[in-house]
C-alpha cells in the first residue's frame, strides 16, 4: 500500500529509528512499511496518524497498491 | 533503564532468556552426562533428560516475544514458522517413501533439524520480501 511515510518522517528529520521508537515498533517494520511492502493493522495506522497529526487517509492510498 | 519501545524491549527481553537457557541446557547436559558416566546411578534416564527442563523454559520465553514484538514481525514469524511446517512435512513424507526401499530408520533429530533449518532459511527469505 502506497503511502506518504517517508516524505512525512523527512519533513521532521527524523530517522527510521526514531519514528520506530514513537509507534513501538522495529526499525525493520518502518523499512516494510516505508517500500509499501506492509499494509498495517488500522490500530497501527491510526497511531501513525496521531504521530504525523495526520489522517489515515491523507497519509494511506488504499487504491495505489504496489 | 528500560526501553520505552515495547518492541525493543521484547527483542531484548527474549535474547536475555533465551541465552540464558541456552547456557543452562549446556550447562545441565554437561552435569548429566559426567554425573552418569561417574556415578552410574540407578534410573540414569531420569538424568539424561534433566537437560529438558531449560530447553522447555524456551517455549514460553518465545511465546512471550511472539506476543510482546509488534505486528510486522509477527507476521515474518508466522509466514516462516508455515514455510518451515510445510518444508519439514514434504521432507517427512519424501524420506518416509523412500524408507521403503531399505534407507535406515532417521532420529527424532532429523524432524528438529527440519523445522529449525527451514525456519531460520525461511525467516531470512520472507524478511527480504517486505525490503
Amino acid at each position: 500500500m502506497k503511502n506518504r511515510l517517508k516524505v512525512l518522517r523527512a519533513e521532521r528529520d527524523w530517522s527510521q529509528a526514531e519514528l520506530a521508537d514513537r509507534l513501538g515498533v522495529a526499525r525493520q517494520t518502518i523499512v516494510a512499511l516505508e517500500a509499501g511492502k506492509y499494509a498495517p493493522s488500522l490500530p497501527l495506522a491510526f497511531k501513525i496518524g496521531k504521530v504525523f497529526s495526520q489522517s489515515v487517509e491523507d497519509i494511506f492510498d488504499a487504491d495505489a497498491t504496489d | 533503564m528500560s526501553d520505552p519501545n515495547p518492541t525493543t524491549r521484547a527483542n531484548r527481553r527474549y535474547l536475555t532468556g533465551f541465552s540464558l537457557a541456552a547456557i543452562a541446557y549446556v550447562a545441565v547436559l554437561f552435569a548429566a552426562i559426567g554425573y552418569v558416566n561417574y556415578a552410574q546411578p540407578h534410573g540414569a534416564l531420569r538424568y539424561l533428560l534433566a537437560p529438558l527442563i531449560p530447553i522447555a523454559f524456551m517455549v514460553p520465553i518465545f511465546i512471550r516475544y511472539f506476543r510482546e514484538t509488534d505486528e510486522f514481525q509477527r507476521r515474518i514469524v508466522t509466514e516462516s514458522l508455515a514455510i518451515a511446517g510445510g518444508v519439514t512435512a514434504l521432507l517427512a513424507v519424501t524420506y518416509a517413501f523412500l524408507e521403503s526401499t531399505g534407507l535406515p530408520h532417521p532420529s527424532a533429530w532429523f524432524t528438529w533439524l527440519a523445522v529449525m533449518g527451514s525456519w531460520a532459511i525461511a525467516r531470512i527469505f520472507v524478511a527480504r520480501r517486505y525490503r
